[in-house]
This record gives structure tokens, C-alpha cells and sequence, in this order.
């Protein structure tokens, strides 16, 4: 391939010529990329300096892949500090108020089980309520009382969460 | 080129300390980013050092990954930003004409402009490769990141802005740029490629 470029003096040639990477891009719009097309169709020098272009592209396309050494991986993966970064999880959580902290609430209150047997004794006292078997104050205390565990952990995850997507998304780091 | 979804699937594994992901992920970059490294400093052991660096660095920010990018996009940038700064911290060093190794790690010479034709030293690439390579290489580190990300790890103008952090129009003009410049080293070295 030539690699001699001269700057063709005409206007046509200098604007084709300044659109051809475009045009070998195909980031050009269509009329443009026309133009392109039926001038370099109708001239010499231009057309040259494309078939030039060209195979630049393709060359710089074809360079040969290079692999890493063999023992590429293995070097990197003594060297990352896994356990280091384990370790420092609590470290990269988002800060949040210390009522907002999951540990703010009793562990009694947070258990699974303490949450499911409060709402299932509130859904008993509320059909209970409903069949008239039992007084209704009773049982609207009984199920308010049931849900609190339920309700208080819901609680503070949502408003964990509205404080994590606002207050401490702004606080510049 | 790279799936975006399952990096980051892999991503959110490691930042939960899964070894396995880290390990996947080095996998699917390894020689992405090791070819980065080594065209940009045509030295094998630097390429090594610097790409290991870079895998070492990618994971002790994963926390500050912004996941509305694409993984790659942001190794990628790290990758370049790495090795620019190598090239300029030993600049002196890279105006040595010896000393230089090729991929394999095996000493190389480095071709002057005006040798010409070495077969010797053409091993599998053709002459005219090499000769193009050694252009890219004599490129400033800019242009030949822009040249590299382009042609050789085929990413678009959009995903290169993103890795540069620049406006896509200075990528379109910096890659005009460096292939003219790629097509007057080799018009004044009298290279046919």
C-alpha cells in the first residue's frame, strides 16, 4: 500500500477528504456519505487516499492478539487480599443513624420466629374478632401487639433505605 | 465485545468476597488488559507489572464502581490511566534504544526509522504488522491509547469517551488525529504497509 498522501488542492477534494474517516466510520449522515461515494468514484488522487485509509483500517484491525503470561492469574490472585476485604465489610455499608442500625432493635424483636408467631396470633385475634368469638378491644390489642415486631423492622429498613438514597448520597465522600 | 449484564453479576459476587468471581472476572480481562499494557509499553515485564496492578487496584475500589457504567468501560479507564502514567513517569527510560522485550518476554531490538527490513526478527506477524506496530508504538501515549482502544480492543467512539471521560467529539477528532499521524510515520519512513 502507498503511503504517500498529498493534500488535493481542490475544495472538493479537501472536504472529501476531510470526511473520509467519517466515511469509513460510517458515522456520516447519508447525503454526506453520498457525496463522498461519487466524488472519490470520479477522482484519481481521492479515490487513492481512500484505498489508503482503507487499508490502514483493515491493518490496524488485524493486529495479532496477545496472551498473558501463564502464570498471570495465579500472581494476582496470591496477591489480592481477600480476607482483608472480608473483613472490612462493615467498614464499607452505608453510615446511617444509630436508630436506623438493625442492631438498634432487640434481637428478640429482629427473629424471624418472634415476627411470624406476632402475626399469626394477630391474624387469630382478628378472626377471632370477626366471628364474634372474642371481644373486639381485646383483640385489636392483641393484633396491634402481634404486628409491632413485624412493623418495626419494616420500618426502619424503609426508612434506611430513603435515608441511604438521599441524606448519605449526598454527603460528598 | 464483553457481556455487561454478567460482568455485573460478577461484580456484585466479588463485592460480597467471592473468590471465584474475582477469578472469572481476571479471566474474561486478562488478555484484554494485558495487550493494553504491553502495546502501550512495548516491554513484556512492565506490561506484566502494570496489568497485574491494574486487577489489584480494580478490586480495591469495586466498592466505588458507579454500576450505571459498564464494567469494562471502567476497566478499561483504569487500564489507561495506568499506564499513561507510567509512560510519563519513565519517560527518560523509553528513550533507550535496548533493553526492550517482546511479548513472549524474549529481548527484542527496538526498530529505528530507518532500518530496513529485519526478517530476522519476524517471527509469525508479517513485516508490514510489524511495521505498523512499531508506528503505533512511536505514537504519543494519547494518540496510541485512542489507537489501541479503537482498533485493537474494537470498542466503539461512545465506549471510549466513557473510558477517556471525554466529550465524543475530542475522541472522534483525537482518533482523526492519530491515524493521520499513523499515515505520515509511515509515509516518512518510507513504510508500506
Amino acid at each position: 500500500m502507498k503511503t504517500a498522501m498529498q493534500q488535493p488542492a481542490p475544495p472538493e477534494c479537501r472536504q472529501a477528504c476531510d470526511r473520509m474517516q467519517d466515511y469509513l466510520d460510517q458515522t456520516l449522515p447519508k447525503r454526506e456519505s453520498l457525496a463522498v461515494f461519487l466524488h472519490v468514484r470520479e477522482c484519481g488522487a481521492c479515490r487513492v487516499q481512500l484505498e489508503t485509509l482503507q487499508a490502514l483500517y483493515a491493518r490496524l484491525g488485524e493486529m495479532p492478539p496477545i496472551e498473558a503470561p501463564a502464570d498471570f492469574d495465579a500472581r494476582i490472585l496470591a496477591a489480592v487480599p481477600y480476607e482483608n476485604y472480608r473483613a472490612m465489610a462493615p467498614l464499607r455499608s452505608p453510615r446511617v443513624p444509630v436508630l436506623l442500625e438493625q442492631e438498634s432493635l432487640p434481637a428478640w424483636l429482629r427473629s424471624r420466629s418472634v415476627r411470624l408467631v406476632g402475626l399469626f396470633a394477630a391474624a387469630a385475634a382478628l378472626t377471632a374478632a370477626a366471628s364474634g368469638v372474642a371481644a373486639g378491644t381485646a383483640a385489636w390489642t392483641v393484633a396491634g401487639v402481634g404486628c409491632l415486631p413485624e412493623l418495626s423492622v419494616r420500618l426502619q429498613n424503609l426508612t434506611r433505605r430513603v435515608y441511604v438514597a438521599t441524606v448519605h448520597r449526598s454527603i460528598p465522600r | 465485545m464483553f457481556d455487561r449484564n454478567e460482568d455485573l453479576k460478577l461484580v456484585r459476587r466479588c463485592k460480597r468476597g467471592e473468590e471465584a468471581a474475582f477469578a472469572e472476572l481476571l479471566g474474561r480481562y486478562r488478555n484484554a488488559i494485558y495487550g493494553l499494557c504491553f502495546r502501550m509499553t512495548r516491554r513484556a515485564e512492565d506490561a506484566r507489572d502494570l496489568a497485574q496492578e491494574v486487577f489489584i487496584k480494580v478490586f480495591s475500589l469495586l466498592d466505588r464502581f458507579d454500576e450505571t457504567y459498564a464494567f469494562s468501560s471502567w476497566i478499561f479507564r483504569i487500564a489507561t490511566n495506568h499506564c499513561i502514567d507510567h509512560l510519563r513517569r519513565n519517560r527518560m527510560r523509553f528513550l533507550s534504544l535496548d533493553g526492550f522485550t517482546g511479548p513472549d518476554g524474549e529481548p527484542m531490538d527496538l526498530p529505528l526509522p530507518d532500518d530496513g527490513p529485519g526478517p530476522d526478527r519476524l517471527l509469525e506477524r508479517s513485516e508490514a504488522m510489524e511495521r505498523l506496530e512499531e508506528v503505533v508504538a512511536d505514537l504519543p501515549p494519547h494518540y496510541k491509547v485512542i489507537i489501541l482502544l479503537r482498533h485493537d480492543q474494537d470498542l466503539s467512539y461512545e465506549d471510549i469517551a466513557v473510558v477517556l471521560d471525554l466529550p465524543l467529539g475530542t475522541v472522534k477528532a483525537r482518533i482523526h488525529r492519530a491515524r493521520a499521524m499513523i499515515q505520515q510515520m509511515l509515509q516518512a519512513r518510507s513504510y508500506e504497509i
